[in-house]
């Protein structure tokens, strides 16, 4: 408020220049000129503003129909100033402002509720009108007050400036849908499902994997050849979601865990995991000890690698080396998992076959079909 | 009503999933997955039956039943028909499908198969929602009468006073519902969707928290709790919220994910809107009004203007964008309709009873007042929401414009200079404003500065002639003349040189008068001499002559 005392003060300097009526632009800049000296403050902060210390939620207390003021509103809209725009009845879009601010409920009323009404249509009432005889006491020789009368014979033209509506873009909205209408599907049973009413009428964010149930279900089932065509979903975008990789792996193991153990049925003769197991003679493990198993950084393809492991082990390899295979991961799955040996190959490195890093046993067991 | 509370889908969270299947071998059975609505698995587990001939009965309306929960509508749709195509269909099922057509937009087909069907309240309570979605007043009378005082019924009509925006009446029937039924938890999620739509922010995250206690993994409640949040703080916070439901959701998780998505680019301040919001306009309502808004902050009016102009604006919000668009158009064309269109919009707004309290109401009223130039108006309602928009370039151009138009000139510079925005900066209206800001706060040099820093142009000669006449009203006769000066030789028109004689002899007043330095006249003779004209002789002469007696070097 003090600022604006300020700069009442500052415009009543200039009132001086307004003395005179006799201007040329007399009508246009006539609100100015005619106006009480002093009272010349255009009106600010009076006006109430809206009730809430928070963003749009301004709640009405003079809104009439919406005012949901009732026992859970926790004192929400009850916050008063009254809406001083309440008091500029929008209806009557005429000019006749004057009166408007007596209903404000502000108590600071008194000296700038006046005038802001005479200059209001008229763009800027451009204050320094001035009185071009003011200097006319110049103590001047007759010839430079002659001169001086160029100053009058030019009128400066008022400009029009165009204003420009700046129009405020709302926030985006968000969405937060419609209110369950009860237009809803009943149980083929017509039991009440009490959707909508105990809770809302949406899925549970726990959803089965259809994939996966399906999975289940024939496991379960006693129709194991049931040859059902599974629909298997691939996932977009997989690398940035590897939370419906891991679920998924999850979930298989979960069901693989849950199978019996698989069998193989080998096409050919193999010799049973607990004879491979057996001791070697010791002047080969006396060897190994010196010379090592042959590492996979050998020069040779993996098939001859495999082939030359298995011969070591007294593994048969016929044609294929899937079956060989099985059977030596079986081999080193067994070593693994056995109580006995495991604090043996912990203390000792190298006495093992070569590094099968042991998620690879995992795998063979992945390949193992019914 | 006790025998509901047998169900036990609302006690606590249900177990997940993932532990059924750890400890159990045993195969989930229909009741267990619909009470943990899980919907996914209920089709699963049908479809399986199915397949391997374990038929039971009703298996394709329980599929049906299931997937319309599980809001895969397209997919009810397909057992529907089927059903109703068979010889011996039960003829109910036409008011399932009715249903099923609604969810899908599909209204003449849900009206058509809902006649099909037998007199029911669901039949009822359909048509009456039907006929609000045609604006057909007259059988939205009738099924009106038809509803009945029970709750299905109420709820419904509750439901249509939300999408009128009559939130007010639609809590008082939640309200009655929920005094003889504390156990219809939901309810207060509908009830906190009523507050949030009339701005009652913390009043909805209230009765919304005695929903998520019981159900803390809600998709509607969890987005609708985000969205207070959005409002109350901002779009990060929000954000925050949405994410906890993307982490807890499976991945087989489908539901809401349009409402999702589309919200993550409101929350990201219109990150992504390109993308997303296209073909979710029409499916979510708000999509549209996003994309116009984006637009509207590329300054692509045009195109703002293309997706909005055919909407027929029922809410505020459309109503209010519907105005900035044609105030944004209309000013960009020059075109009077559209700016009168746009000042009725805003006032329709700015007077409605729900709304003449809200900013955004204050915001349409000034913008009323603006258009229709009553610049007194546009304050009251400007410095009534002033408090929120510190250092909001938009707010502080219209308000230092009005400032400046009810000849607070002080204030308006002090105004004009906060806005960041160059483009404001640079914009022709920006800069006369400001330049007769400076000029009424005798600060002509500023004002001047102004002309020297622009091109030239029809503009920059426009702010010539200002800085010439309104320096002159206020006598600043110097850099009106220079104005003049600049002005004379720009065009040749006999005006200005009578400007710049005035103003020059204005300076030479100005000196005698002990108001402006001596050493100035230089300057002024300098700048008469430029003009070839027979006075400018006898005014020199006489200025020098002055000169000499006051021992003035010229």
């Amino acid at each position: 408020m003090a600022e604006r005392r300020a700069l009442e003060t500052r415009l009543v300097e200039n009132q001086p220049y307004d003395e005179s009526l006799d201007l040329p632009e007399a009508e246009e800049a006539g609100g100015a000129a005619g106006r009480p000296a002093g009272a010349r403050s255009p009106r600010v902060g009076d006006a109430g503003r809206p009730r809430g210390s928070r963003r749009p939620g301004l709640p009405g207390a003079g809104g009439g129909a919406a005012d949901p003021s009732s026992d859970e509103e926790g004192g929400g809209g009850k916050e008063e100033e009254a809406a001083a725009a309440r008091s500029a009845p929008p209806a009557a879009l005429s000019e006749d402002e004057e009166d408007d601010d007596d209903d404000s409920e502000e108590e600071d009323d008194s000296s700038e509720t006046d005038s802001e009404d005479d200059s209001e249509e008229h763009g800027a009432a451009l204050e320094g009108d001035f009185n071009l005889t003011d200097y006319d006491y110049l103590p001047v020789s007759s010839e430079i007050k002659e001169l001086f009368e160029y100053i009058k014979r030019y009128t400066p033209k008022t400009i029009e400036i165009e204003h420009k509506l700046q129009p405020f873009i709302p926030d985006f909205i968000p969405a937060v849908g419609d209110i369950d209408a009860f237009l809803k599907v009943p149980r083929p049973d017509g039991k009440p499902d009490n959707l909508g009413l105990l809770v809302l009428d949406e899925p549970s964010t726990k959803q089965s994997d259809p994939t996966v149930l399906s999975l289940w279900l024939t496991e379960n089932s006693k129709q194991h050849n049931v040859t059902q065509q599974i629909k298997v979903k691939s996932l977009e975008n997989a690398e940035k979601n590897p939370k419906a990789i891991d679920s998924w792996i999850e979930s298989i193991s979960e069901l693989h865990r849950c199978k019996p153990p698989a069998t193989v049925h080998y096409t050919r003769p193999m010799p049973d995991i607990e004879t491979l197991m057996q001791e070697w003679s010791p002047e080969f493990e006396e060897l190994l000890g010196k010379v090592g198993l042959p590492t996979a950084d050998m020069n040779c393809d993996l098939a001859e690698y495999i082939d030359m492991i298995c011969a070591v082990l007294d593994i048969p390899v016929y044609k294929s080396r899937i079956q060989p295979l099985h059977v030596l991961f079986s081999l080193y799955s067994e070593f693994k998992n056995s109580q006995h040996f495991k604090p043996l190959a912990e203390g000792k490195k190298g006495r093992s076959p070569p590094s099968n890093p042991p998620s690879q046993a995992a795998d063979a067991e992945a390949l193992s079909f019914t | 009503m006790m025998l509901s509370r047998a169900k036990p889908a609302v006690g606590g969270t249900p177990p997940p999933g993932d532990r059924r299947r750890k400890k159990g071998k045993k195969v989930p059975q229909l009741e267990e997955l619909l009470a943990l609505r899980d919907f996914t698995g209920a089709i699963a587990l049908l479809e399986f039956k199915r397949h391997v001939g374990e038929q039971e009965e009703d298996a394709d309306l329980w599929i049906g039943y299931s997937a319309f929960h599980l809001g895969d509508y397209k997919r009810a749709l397909e057992e529907y028909e089927a059903l109703t195509k068979q010889p011996d269909c039960n003829p109910d099922v036409w008011v399932n499908l009715a249903c099923t057509y609604f969810f899908l937009g599909m209204y003449t087909q849900a009206e058509q198969a809902a006649l099909k069907a037998p007199k029911s309240r669901l039949q009822n309570r359909l048509l009456f929602h039907l006929a609000h979605k045609f604006s057909d007043e007259k059988k939205l009378m009738s099924s009106h009468q038809n509803l009945q005082d029970i709750t299905e019924d109420q709820l419904s009509l509750a439901s249509i006073h939300y999408m009128r925006s009559h939130y007010q009446e639609a809590i008082d029937i939640y309200k009655r519902i929920l005094l003889d039924n504390r156990e219809y938890l939901a309810l207060n999620v509908y009830v906190a969707l009523c507050y949030y739509k009339l701005d009652y922010y913390d009043v909805s995250q209230e009765v919304l928290a005695v929903y998520l206690q019981q159900v803390p993994d809600s998709t509607i409640a969890l987005n609708l709790k985000a969205c207070n949040h959005f409002r109350l703080y901002n779009g990060k916070a929000a954000e925050a919220e949405l994410k906890n439901l993307t982490d807890s959701a499976s991945s087989s998780f489908e539901f809401g994910k349009e409402l999702i998505k589309h919200n993550l680019v409101v929350f990201r301040g219109g990150e992504g809107a390109l993308q997303v919001l296209p073909p979710l306009v029409d499916v979510i309502p708000e999509a549209r009004l996003n994309l116009v808004i984006y637009y509207l902050r590329q300054d692509d009016v045009q195109e703002a203007y293309n997706l909005i102009k055919d909407l027929e604006p029922t809410a505020p919000q459309e109503y209010i964008l519907k105005g900035v668009v044609n105030a944004a158009l209309g000013q960009e064309m020059g075109s009077r309709d559209h700016l009168k269109i746009a000042q009725q919009f805003f006032q329709l707004v700015g007077e409605s009873a729900s709304e003449c309290d809200t900013i955004p109401g204050r915001q349409c009223m000034s913008s009323c007042f603006f258009l229709l130039r009553q610049f007194g108006n546009v304050l009251i309602y400007l410095n009534s929401v002033k408090s929120y928009f510190y250092n909001d370039d938009t707010f502080n151009f219209n308000y230092a414009q009005a400032k400046a138009a009810m000849g607070n000139f002080s204030e308006a510079e002090e105004v004009f200079l906060l806005i960041q925005s160059e483009k404001i900066k640079n914009d022709f209206v920006y800069l006369s404003w400001l330049a007769r800001c400076y000029i009424m706060n005798k600060k002509p040099q500023l004002a001047w500065k102004l002309y020297l820093k622009m091109e030239t142009s029809g503009e920059s000669f426009n702010l010539l002639q200002l800085i010439a006449n309104d320096c002159y009203k206020m006598r600043q006769f110097y850099y009106s003349a220079k104005a003049f000066d600049v002005l004379e030789r720009l065009d040749s028109n006999p005006e200005y040189w009578e400007g710049k004689r005035g103003a020059c002899v204005g300076v030479f007043q100005m000196i005698l008068a002990g108001r402006e330095a001596k050493e100035t006249l230089r300057e002024v003779l300098h700048l008469l001499k430029s003009t070839g004209n027979s006075q400018v002789e006898y005014i020199v002469r006489i200025m020098k002559k002055w000169a000499k007696e006051n021992r003035v070097p010229v």
